[in-house]
């Protein structure tokens, strides 16, 4: 029972969009037919069914965030970065030093994230809190671009990606 | 009773729109954390109220006369 962060973050944006939607509506009928009529009350149904899921997918990924293991690897990975900084000038070691003991893939987003934050730490002669959280998002926004992108392909196009299909319906049928 | 019919036809198609967007989400968390957890649960029961709500605004839609016909009867 594992949900990806990106999951979490696409479920929150998704439901909170969907939030204001249905308040929106709500509001809009309410006004047009008032407060005790069906419509109205299928309306503010609607929407608090989503603000109370919304509420519980926040809560989950409250929870996750509190048991994940933290930024303790990611931070070792940089002292150990910077250590070898004076042996080794290229950055590819230092991503492979950080990439074994994460036990990521080489194309994990945290890889490009901790050379691009440790090439500007150097060209820059040091980091800011606020500079590593604007790199952070410029990461994390573009992740969510392509997830979302990928997501809306699969929708439209499911038939492309079969074998996406038969592990949903694997996992599914557990 | 007579309403405001108006516009009806523009939020019918905003929650149409609003039922598409959120259609995936019983189906992601039921892969990720099964069919009988309790967010999947409360997703499904999300979508339901949505799908209804839906359908009876489309009824309604449908169903509903203009408020000028109103208006030409009274002239």
């Amino acid at each position: 029972m594992y949900i990806p962060e990106a999951d979490f973050e696409y479920l929150i944006r998704t439901l909170s969009e969907a939030r204001s939607r249905a308040t929106e509506l709500a509001v809009s009928i309410g006004s047009r037919l008032g407060s005790e009529h069906q419509l109205t009350q299928l309306a503010n149904a609607a929407a608090s069914n989503i603000e109370n899921t919304l509420r519980d997918i926040r809560n989950a990924a409250a929870q996750k965030q509190d048991s994940a293991p933290g930024l303790v690897d990611l931070h070792g990975a940089l002292q150990a970065g910077t250590e070898k900084v004076p042996q080794t000038p290229v950055p590819v070691p230092m991503t492979l030093a950080f990439a074994s003991p994460a036990g990521l893939d080489s194309e994990h987003w945290l890889h490009a994230f901790v050379d691009e934050l440790v090439a500007q730490a150097r060209s820059m002669g040091g980091m800011s809190f606020e500079r590593a959280e604007r790199l952070l998002q410029l990461r994390k926004d573009e992740f969510l671009r392509d997830f979302l992108t990928a997501r809306r392909m699969y929708r439209t196009y499911p038939h492309l990606f079969p074998e996406i299909a038969d592990e949903t319906r694997q996992v599914s049928t557990l | 009773m007579n309403f405001d019919t108006r516009g009806f036809s523009a939020l019918t198609r905003k929650a149409t729109e609003l039922m598409w967007e959120t259609a995936d989400v019983p189906t992601l968390l039921k892969s990720r954390l099964g069919e009988q957890h309790e967010l999947t649960r409360a997703a499904g029961e999300m979508v339901a109220s949505i799908e209804t709500f839906v359908r009876e605004l489309r009824s309604f839609d449908a169903s509903a006369e203009p408020v000028t016909t109103d208006t030409y009867q009274d002239l």
